[in-house]
Formats: structure tokens, C-alpha cells, sequence
């Protein structure tokens, strides 16, 4: 783990999470997609030895003090999503970039199903087009994310 | 083969102990205060990330300050200096008004203290999450800023501290779906609790009886009770006034003076003990 080249890991889910708080006008807020989720369903794809189920529960606990959730909220729904990735990456690994989009579609679905759920059962309003918005978004990210994160992955020459 | 079964075995029990894990903090944070050292503390290891994203906005305004034109600035020097003016002779009578006051409240023998204790402060960020109505500001514990501490803008009341750390805190706007705010109407002395909705346009007053005297432009102050808010702070203006017959009761829609989504410098209320 402390392993230099491992560093390329933590760097890009720090940016992760600065794209999570970035200012984005009001608009366009429910459509942010959500960095992190989407930065370890690759690390955990790419290494999954290394990047697994904690590393989703400490991310999940830095985006819910970032965001003011409730502790646990996101790090519950990235622990989910992390394990069905962790189960099913051989074959998805596979597949071409346009058919990963889908299944990143589903992971970041459930994992809004999750922390709205949260939200629900808390009593707060959420709002629809957020709801499916920022999974969509995220999907059509997916390619784009999956080939700088590679690059990144061979620079490092990690795995 | 057996290997991979066994992997999965073992990630499965891993996922329903974190599953678990999770859950139980959930609740734990929901219900009680314990967590709130460990938020602090991640919020500190988090805040240079604030800082980063913050820095564009500073950045910017500091170089359009900078540039801008010298006659420009003459103009609003000239501007502030007839604004100070103003204000000072305000405050000239302000003065002998709070002496006035404070001398009929001996009187009266009320204890009621009229000056409060401010930090300034400014807006370091605003939280992202669609369905809560937070804002961090740059000042702490360090600075004497406790969890319960008033915010204010120049125009009304912003909100109310609930995190602090060492040096930035967290503030929840009283237009929050979670906060409800103890106000009075100023015309008829109305009491009641304005409750946010998500919008920062909109406060929501339910539940007030048919009978009371609202009219469209009463002004909401905060009354004082509930130990939170000092009293006497503006807070909104009604716009609505919703009748509902069958129920025999009037809702109350006003909208909040503070600029909610778009003060920088605020103000931090110490109530004086």
C-alpha cells in the first residue's frame, strides 16, 4: 500500500472528490454525476485485488461529510455497488466501452436508489430529474473516464 | 476455480458486515451527537479540498479588483464615503434611541440586553447535495463560533451554525426542509415557526388560525424563543397567504429578506451571557 505507484490511485479520487463539491450553476446541479463512484467502479475493475470494499466505505464517509449527508449514507450505496463490481468484473472487463456504459448505468443507478432511498426514509424532498439525470450522465462519461483512468493506470504501471 | 467461490464468500460476508456497519452509523448520526467529532475532524482533513474549489471565485474577484478602473473606484469611494455619512448619522440617533431604550428596560426591570457580540465571516463554500440548504463559512471554534450561533447578512437572518471546526463551520439556512425558524409578525405580534422548504425564495408559515390578522407585506422577525435566535432580527416579508376553509387554518408563504443563495460575507451572532 505504500507503494509510490499506488499514489495515482488516492490522486485521482481526491480529484474525484473535488469534482463532487466543484460550484456548478443551480441547473445543472442534479445532473452532476458522481465522480467517485465512477473512478473506484474502475480502480476496483482494474485492481481488484488492491481497490475493494474499504476503499468504497472511507470514499463513501469523505463524500458524506463533503456533502453533508448523513455519515454512511454514501458510503453505504458505493459498498453495494463496489461488491457487484467485484463479482461480476471478469466479465465485464471483456466487453467493449459502449456496453460498460450500460452496466455503469445500472451501478450508478442503484447507487442513487440507495442514497435517495436514505433521503426518503429521512423525510427530505429529492427530486426526479436528478434521479435518473446523473446515472445517464454519468454513463455517457463512462468511455471518456475509463480511457484517461487506463492511461493514468499504465503511466503508474500499476497492475 | 474454488479459489474465485471462496473469494466471493469471503467479499459477501465483508459487504453485510459493512453493509451493517453503515447502517448502524446511519442511525447513530441520525439520532444522536456522538459523530459529531469524527465529521469535524474528517471536515478538517477535507478542507484544503474546500479551499481548492473556493479558489477560482477568490481568484477572480481578486483579480477584477485588481483591474479595476481608477475612476471607477474614485466613484465608489465617493459613494461610501456619502454612505458612511448616512450611517453614522443614524447611528447618531440609534445611539440615543438604544440609550433611551435600555434606560426604560431598567425600568421596567426587564433583562433583556439589546447589543449582541458579532464575528464576521465569509462563505467558504456551499454544499452541493440538491436536498440540503447548507453553507460553510470561514470561521470556527478558534474563532469563538459555537454549534447554535445566529447567522446574519445585512439584509435578515441567514441561518444557524450546527457543525464547527477548528477553523470553519457549518451553517444550515433557514430555508433548509429541516430548520424552522421562531418568528413574530411585526404588524400584529402574531407568533409562530416559519419552516424552510428547499427553495431559497420560500419560507412556508402552516397552520396559523383563520382568525389571525395577516395581510400580504407584513414583515417576519424572529421572536426569541427557543434560545437560539436573538430576537428582533428581520427574517421575511409574506407574499401568499393560502385560506383553507375546510380546515379552518391559513398557511403563510413569505419570502425570506436574507439574499439566501447569493451573500459572501455574513456575520455570526454571539449571544451575550
Amino acid at each position: 500500500m505504500v507503494n509510490i505507484r499506488f499514489l495515482a490511485v488516492y490522486l485521482s479520487l481526491v480529484v474525484g472528490l473535488v469534482l463532487m463539491i466543484l460550484p456548478l450553476p443551480d441547473w445543472v446541479q442534479a445532473y452532476r454525476p458522481n465522480w467517485v463512484a465512477l473512478i473506484l467502479v474502475y480502480w476496483s475493475m482494474a485492481l481488484p485485488k488492491k481497490v475493494g470494499l474499504w476503499f468504497a466505505l472511507v470514499a463513501g464517509l469523505l463524500v458524506d461529510t463533503l456533502h453533508g449527508t448523513l455519515l454512511g449514507q454514501h458510503a453505504l450505496a458505493l459498498v453495494v455497488i463496489i461488491y457487484i463490481n467485484l463479482n461480476l468484473y471478469q466479465r465485464i472487463r471483456v466487453l467493449s466501452l459502449a456496453q460498460q456504459s450500460f452496466y455503469v448505468f445500472s451501478l450508478l443507478f442503484i447507487n442513487q436508489v440507495l442514497v435517495t432511498w436514505v433521503e426518503g426514509i429521512m423525510g427530505r424532498p429529492t427530486t426526479l430529474e436528478g434521479f435518473f439525470g446523473a446515472p445517464v450522465i454519468g454513463m455517457l462519461i463512462w468511455p471518456w473516464a475509463f480511457v484517461i483512468l487506463r492511461d493514468i493506470r499504465r503511466k503508474a504501471m500499476l497492475g | 476455480m474454488k479459489q474465485i467461490v471462496n473469494q466471493t464468500r469471503v467479499a459477501t460476508v465483508h459487504t453485510l458486515f459493512l453493509v451493517c456497519f453503515c447502517i448502524a452509523l446511519m442511525i447513530v448520526d441520525h439520532r444522536f451527537n456522538h459523530l459529531e467529532v469524527v465529521r469535524s475532524n474528517i471536515s478538517l482533513v477535507l478542507s484544503p479540498l474546500r479551499y481548492l474549489v473556493s479558489f477560482p471565485a477568490m481568484a477572480g474577484n481578486w483579480v477584477s479588483e485588481w483591474f479595476t478602473a481608477h475612476t471607477d473606484l474614485l466613484e465608489d469611494n465617493s459613494k461610501l464615503r456619502s454612505d458612511v455619512r448616512l450611517l453614522n448619522a443614524r447611528l447618531q440617533k440609534m445611539k440615543v434611541l438604544q440609550e433611551e431604550n435600555t434606560r426604560l428596560r431598567n425600568l421596567l426591570g426587564s433583562s433583556r440586553k439589546l447589543a449582541d457580540q458579532v464575528v464576521v465571516a465569509e462563505l467558504l463554500s456551499v454544499d452541493q447535495n440538491p436536498y440540503r440548504q447548507l453553507i460553510e463559512i470561514n470561521r470556527g471554534s478558534a474563532d469563538g463560533v459555537f454549534i447554535g450561533n445566529a447567522v446574519i447578512d445585512d439584509f435578515g437572518i441567514m441561518g444557524q451554525v450546527i457543525h464547527t471546526n477548528l477553523h470553519s463551520a457549518t451553517t444550515i439556512l433557514i430555508s433548509d426542509p429541516d430548520h424552522a425558524t421562531p418568528v413574530q409578525f411585526i404588524r400584529s405580534g402574531v407568533r409562530s415557526v416559519a419552516f424552510g422548504n428547499g427553495n431559497t425564495d420560500q419560507l412556508e408559515i402552516p397552520y396559523l388560525p383563520a382568525t389571525a390578522d395577516i395581510q400580504i407585506g407584513d414583515e417576519l422577525v424572529t421572536s426569541g424563543l427557543g434560545g437560539r435566535f436573538p430576537a428582533d432580527y428581520p427574517v421575511a416579508t409574506v407574499s401568499s397567504i393560502h385560506e383553507d376553509l375546510t380546515l379552518g387554518f391559513v398557511s403563510v408563504v413569505a419570502v425570506p429578506k436574507a439574499r439566501l443563495d447569493s451573500s459572501r460575507e455574513v456575520l455570526v451572532i454571539k449571544p451575550r451571557l
